[in-house]
């Protein structure tokens, strides 16, 4: 019943926007569009085929949430669509650390430089083969993180939480200066510029409306890229949670012992833990270099390993809506700033305002670790618990 | 001798032991800590700075150097006793995890807020010893008198905590409280008291230190001014050892002069490279630090 | 007179002890008997606030230590030897019983005269690392730092632990001459019973923490079905 619903529903929303959009061409995309959204709605729906097919709901949802984002970010602003392809790119990078922290217990202070890693990886294969197209830059970024994710997990193999923690804020404040070692790649201080900006293909242009500019169209289309890089980043990582291998994990962060004991590798699974994570957050980078078409090693200093690690813990530690929530509050950090400093009165450029972002992310991040470690995600679910159980108490 | 005091190799050790004994302080200050507690301040730097910005700019501002100083060291252990009686108190018995993110949490509290009423900008601390080498035999000693100042100083804060933790009721009811506070509670030592303490001392340490830092001339006081030394302290403390007091400020030495070899002998931007490779090597030869003696994991 | 009244602890939905009510008077060792898992630890550690009992209090001559921290109660006159005795390894000899005379306000020195007097073998190895000594040594030296604060009762949790029967004999030996020459209380948890009834004035038996027996130590000993069911004891 509810399945007929959603499918009749999303029809109707269909031919309301098809209506109000007159231009044919236009009317045949949005409605492949809906179409594909409803028959997976569908399906999700219904409990039983959900129960039968986890990895096909998973899939389901990736592909909802992308073709509904995708076709939203033709119809806002292009600041709406900057705000989405940072969050974006964020919730790629917190997807890694949420990994991390919540399947093997460990924790870093460096995702910031993994960051940085991925971003400058991606220029710098750019800026040697100008004309290969953007996904092999961006998997040259998530081989670069990897890598050196591997060199730095290597010691987690023997070392345990704060050890480990240490180790990657030296890695962190010591990105840039590892930068400037070899500034002949790297640009040194001032970075790097991509060769060519990345331009929308001839047939979004075409479907956009004509009194859009071409930097218009050039920013929806990089959406679409961030939305499709981060559907599959995200349908990996379900499966990886939902996985042997990510619950295996969770065995090492509770129990370490004991999943020594139920035969998980537990050095291997730290290292596996700590690439992948690190693999994550280059590609986080590497979407965000893309999106700038330039890449400044200012950007990726010890401050915005911080926030990454404040952006984890408020969402809601190794949960996916965890990442997805602290994604959102990211892209939408800078203007919710800017629009306090003007209530408060405050002069932007002064020492208060340019500081308010580290604080209240500090505030944040202290108080969340005190008072609620699981984060909204976490509030979000008891909350949920609660209305349930009340619900089946009625209905009994 | 004057060529052999002024030959090159001479002139390094002697600039490292100057950053060295500035890590093994910022060790020191970390293993009073972790032994007591189990976790790694990564606050100290920011504290040790707020310290030190509470003693010359906040509250005697046109004072005598030594007269800020000794306010800022007071400052430190304040900051240390609230910190621990306010924030850490709450995070005991809680996952391994969460101390850190609090601490970090409250790097970034500290730093931003240093920035929000001091500004970035640096500035200079009225510090009366010249930064130039003393020269022999018309060839500079790679040793001024500030950095002689800063030697004489750590080893006396060094001397200050060793006679405190090997001479004193204080030191033993410190270390009983560290090694086993439960037997130590039995035989009537206040082990929450024993923490306060630990933080108290650990704050002092580090305002010594972040005054030090601050009063180079051609670094000066900074939000950030910690974050470096930080960074070369915990690996020192790592290399050395958390649960060792002896173990980090040997490593933090020598750390400090083989990083100046580093410096001097292949490129001074290698230096960070250099003791993060150390660190890593030496973390998976002895996870447990180079100088303390090997124990078993309590399963 | 240190006392215990209709104690119970709880630790989450596990009950260690049941309304345990005893009395332990002045110059007598009261022993505490039970197999494992009867709750005899648990009651030491509630007696001296390392635990918070559910209900019921302990005593001391009238005042009500239930409610105070294990580092207040020490200072009351109680001195608790743990389980496993508590030494601390990386200290000397000298500084563990320096760690125990703490709480006295006279100069240390005399006071660990008087323990090397009553122990000859710490004051030999006064300077080194405790974690040297034997393991009747180490029960000496766990002993000798609680007696240095001049404690009005003495809690032993199993010095007998690990000890050979030898050992054993003699460390009893000495519990006794402390407690006659000192008019100490002593209670003595055991899962050794048949050492602790030979020195034991009186014998509280439990099981699954509770009280079922309370007795002159020799009725204890001379009583079949306690023997078998709740000590363990099979030859005699």
């Amino acid at each position: 019943m509810r399945a007929r619903l959603a499918v009749a529903g999303a029809l109707v929303v269909g031919v309301v926007a098809t209506a109000l959009l007159a231009r044919a061409r236009v009317a045949i995309v949005l409605v492949v569009c809906e179409a594909l959204f409803a028959a997976l709605a569908a399906l999700w729906v219904s409990p039983s085929w959900r129960a039968a097919h986890p990895v096909g709901t998973r899939l389901a949802q990736t592909v909802m949430t992308v073709d509904a984002l995708g076709v939203a970010s033709a119809f806002v602003s292009t600041s709406v669509n900057g705000n989405l392809e940072a969050g974006v790119s964020m919730t790629i990078v917190l997807l890694g650390l949420s990994f991390l922290t919540g399947s093997s217990g460990q924790i870093s202070l460096g995702h910031g430089a993994f960051m940085g890693v991925g971003a400058f990886a991606a220029a710098i294969w750019a800026n040697h083969h100008a004309h290969s197209p953007v996904v092999i830059a961006l998997l040259a970024a998530v081989v670069a993180g990897a890598a050196v994710g591997f060199l730095l997990g290597l010691p987690a193999t023997r070392l345990r939480g704060p050890y480990l923690a240490g180790m990657t804020l030296a890695f962190a404040v010591a990105f840039g200066s590892i930068l400037n070692a070899f500034s002949s790649w790297t640009g040194g201080d001032s970075g790097l510029q991509l060769p060519t900006a990345v331009s929308a293909p001839r047939w979004l242009v075409d479907l956009l409306p004509p009194s859009d500019s071409p930097l218009a169209a050039a920013t929806v289309w990089l959406s679409q890229i961030s939305l499709v890089v981060a559907g599959v980043a995200l349908f990996a990582m379900s499966n990886l949670f939902a996985s042997r291998v990510g619950r295996s994990m969770r065995l090492v962060r509770d129990h370490d012992v004991a999943a020594e004991l139920a035969g998980v590798s537990l050095p291997r699974a730290r290292v596996v833990a700590f690439v992948i994570s690190a693999a994550y957050a280059a590609l986080g980078g590497a979407l965000s270099t893309l999106v700038n078409n330039s890449v400044s090693p200012a950007t990726y200093g010890f401050a915005l390993s911080i926030t990454i690690l404040a952006l984890m813990v408020i969402g809601g530690i190794g949960t996916i809506p965890g990442a997805m929530i602290g994604g959102l509050i990211f892209a939408y950090s800078t203007s919710s700033i800017s629009w306090i400093t003007a209530r408060l009165g405050l002069n932007p450029q002064g020492n208060l305002a340019s500081q308010l972002n580290g604080i209240i992310f500090g505030v944040l991040l202290v108080g969340a670790i005190v008072a609620a470690p699981m984060g909204i995600a976490g509030a979000g679910r008891q909350v949920a618990r609660r209305w349930r159980e009340r619900h089946h108490l009625r209905a009994d | 001798m004057n060529a052999f005091l002024t030959s090159r190799p001479v002139s390094d050790v002697l600039t490292g032991v100057t950053n060295g004994v500035i890590y093994a302080l910022v060790a020191l200050s970390l293993v009073l800590i972790w032994r007591s507690a189990r976790l790694l301040n990564f606050a100290q730097g920011a504290m040790a700075m707020i310290a030190t910005y509470v003693g010359f700019v906040a509250i005697a501002p046109h004072a005598n150097y030594w007269v800020a100083m000794v306010v800022s060291v007071v400052a430190g252990c304040l900051i240390g006793a609230l910190t621990e009686r306010g924030l850490v108190r709450w995070l005991y018995g809680k996952p391994e995890l969460n101390p850190v993110v609090a601490m970090v949490g409250f790097l970034l509290v500290l730093e931003s807020v240093a920035a929000a009423i001091w500004s970035t900008s640096s500035r200079g601390l009225p510090s009366s010893f010249s930064p130039i080498d003393w020269q022999l035999g018309g060839r500079p000693l790679a040793l001024s008198p500030f950095a002689a100042y800063e030697i004489v100083t750590a080893l006396v804060v060094m001397g200050f905590i060793a006679g405190i933790f090997r001479f004193t009721k204080l030191g033993l009811r410190l270390r009983a409280a560290a090694l086993a506070p439960e037997v130590s509670r039995l035989l009537g030592v206040r082990v929450n008291r024993m923490l306060t303490i630990g933080w108290i001392l650990s704050s002092g340490v580090g305002a010594v230190t972040a005054v030090l830092v601050a009063s180079n001339y051609f670094t000066g006081l900074t939000p950030t001014a910690m974050d470096g030394v930080f960074a070369f302290g915990f690996i020192a403390a790592a290399i050395g050892g958390l649960d060792s007091p002896g173990g980090a400020l040997a490593s933090g030495v020598t750390l400090g002069i083989v990083l100046q070899f580093v410096s001097d002998y292949v490129n001074a931007n290698d230096v960070i490279l250099v003791a993060l490779g150390l660190l890593i090597v030496s973390l998976m030869v002895r996870p447990n630090g180079v100088f303390t003696r090997d124990a078993q994991r309590r399963v | 007179m240190i006392g215990v009244e209709s104690l119970s602890v709880a630790y989450g939905a596990v009950q260690a002890l049941r309304e345990v009510t005893f009395e332990a008077p002045p110059g007598r060792i009261t022993a505490v008997l039970g197999a494992n898992g009867a709750g005899k630890t648990t009651l030491l550690r509630t007696i001296s606030g390392l635990v918070a009992p559910r209900e019921g209090r302990v005593h001391l001559g009238g005042e009500t230590l239930t409610g105070r921290a294990p580092e207040e109660i020490v200072r009351l006159g109680v001195a608790h030897v743990p389980e496993g005795r508590g030494v601390i390894g990386e200290f000397t000899v000298e500084e563990n019983l320096r760690l125990g005379a703490m709480i006295r306000r006279e100069p240390a020195g005399p006071l660990l005269e008087e323990q090397y007097a009553l122990f000859p073998v710490l004051g030999e190895r006064r300077r080194q690392g405790a974690v040297t000594l034997s393991g009747g040594e180490r029960q000496m030296l766990a002993m000798a730092r609680a007696l240095i604060a001049r404690p009005r009762v003495l809690l032993l949790d199993e010095p007998s632990l690990g000890l050979a029967p030898m050992v054993t004999a003699q460390l009893m030996h000495s519990i006794r001459d402390l407690c006659a020459s000192r008019e100490l209380t002593v209670i003595l948890v055991e899962q050794n019973a048949k050492s602790a009834l030979r020195i034991a004035d009186t014998a509280v038996v439990l099981y699954l923490g509770r009280v079922v027996a309370n007795a002159p130590a020799e009725e204890v000993a001379r009583d079949e079905r306690l023997r078998q069911y709740y000590l363990g004891m099979v030859e005699s």
